[in-house]
């Protein structure tokens, strides 16, 4: 006699739980998110995704949240690390990028290729192996991505969708958005009403904060992406399609 | 089998960058002759070949693959993918990762 129990979920309808959850709040998914799955980790950049912690913290004591060590951050978000690990009392697990690809890029290339050619080797390297390596081992993860974060890459975002970048065939990952639909406005009413701990470059005029050499602050009405990467030619970068030219 | 690749052109009449550096890379591994069509989905042009089968298979970035068989046809937008199933050919991780990237440009700021 078998003894032993599987429970199996019923797969997910992504286009039923997007129409039912589109214009819930950020925390009543995250709260789906962490009932319906167990194996699943909060992304923190160490940006105003920190709200996704404290959201976290008040509906579980028993959530995952990595953030990647590129080893170019700014010393304000290390320091943001480590006082959201003991603000909420989280085991903060650090991914760091494979030191062996780091040693070749730098020794090819020297410290600051991405001016030279484009972010992207470098990126690659320091942040998206080490992000594929930690999805492989979790069902869901959930980001901090916004819709009003940038108009050409992220107007479109679902609060919850089918990761295409890191599933596999035999691995399929899903991946929540819960402050999709905020704004960045939002994002900070959140974060003073609840003294959030928050990256004090935030204080210095940076919005959006990734890399030390790859991000600066911004003037009063310039878009957040305009931190970024400011040196490459935002259309050379363009290789989908354009919506007009789409459409049936 | 008969494969098809799908380029795009911008706007300004240039080859978008994957569909170059993809090109690029097939030609350096011999594998261009593997492909016996090559169409454009020219941006410029709303009844270009490519953008026409780009709106057929709902495909929103270039460039991908269009593999015909007797039963069957299947779209690659992944090249990586494309070049192990379809050409039997094992790409690098640090392939995979760049691929992964130009498709996904929202990753950038995770």
């Amino acid at each position: 006699m078998n003894h032993v129990t599987t429970v199996t979920k019923p797969p997910l309808n992504f286009n039923q739980i997007q129409s039912e959850y589109a214009a819930k709040s950020p925390r009543q998914i995250l709260e789906f998110a962490l009932e319906k799955f167990d194996n699943i980790a909060i992304s923190f950049s160490g940006a105003e995704d920190v709200v996704l912690i404290d959201m976290a913290s008040k509906i579980t004591k028993n959530f995952q949240v990595f953030s990647i060590d590129t080893g170019r951050l700014h010393s304000e978000t290390y320091r943001l690390f480590e006082k959201v690990r003991q603000r909420y009392d989280i085991e903060l697990e650090i991914l760091f990028p494979d030191a062996k690809q780091v040693e070749k890029l730098v020794k090819e290339k020297g410290l600051f290729s991405f001016y030279e050619d484009n972010h992207k080797e470098c990126c690659g390297i320091r942040k998206v192996v080490p992000l594929r390596r930690k999805l492989g081992t979790v069902d869901a993860w959930v980001t901090g991505q916004r819709k009003d974060q940038s108009p050409d890459t992220r107007s479109n975002i679902p609060v919850i969708q089918l990761d295409n970048a890191f599933s596999t065939e035999e691995h399929k990952i899903v991946k929540f958005n819960p402050l999709a639909n905020w704004t960045s406005e939002q994002v900070w009413k959140y974060i003073r009403y609840f003294d959030v701990p928050y990256n004090q470059l935030h204080e210095k005029g940076f919005v959006s904060i990734g890399c030390e050499p790859c991000t600066k602050a911004v003037l009063p009405n310039q878009h957040e992406r305009e931190g970024r990467w400011w040196w490459e030619n935002a259309a050379e970068k363009e290789c989908g399609f354009h919506k007009d030219n789409i459409k049936n | 089998m008969n494969i098809i690749m799908v380029k795009k052109i911008r706007s300004d009449g240039n080859l978008c960058r994957k569909s170059a550096e993809v090109s690029l890379k097939l030609e350096d591994l011999n594998l261009s002759d593997r492909i016996n069509n090559v169409v454009f989905a020219d941006e410029r042009e709303f009844n270009s070949p490519g953008l026409e089968l780009a709106r057929k298979y709902q495909v929103k970035a270039a460039p991908f693959f269009v593999v015909q068989r007797e039963e069957s046809t299947q779209v690659y937008t992944k090249y990586s993918r494309f070049l192990k199933e379809v050409l039997n050919f094992q790409t690098s991780e640090k392939e995979e990762i760049a691929e992964i990237m130009a498709q996904h440009p929202d990753l950038d700021f995770i």
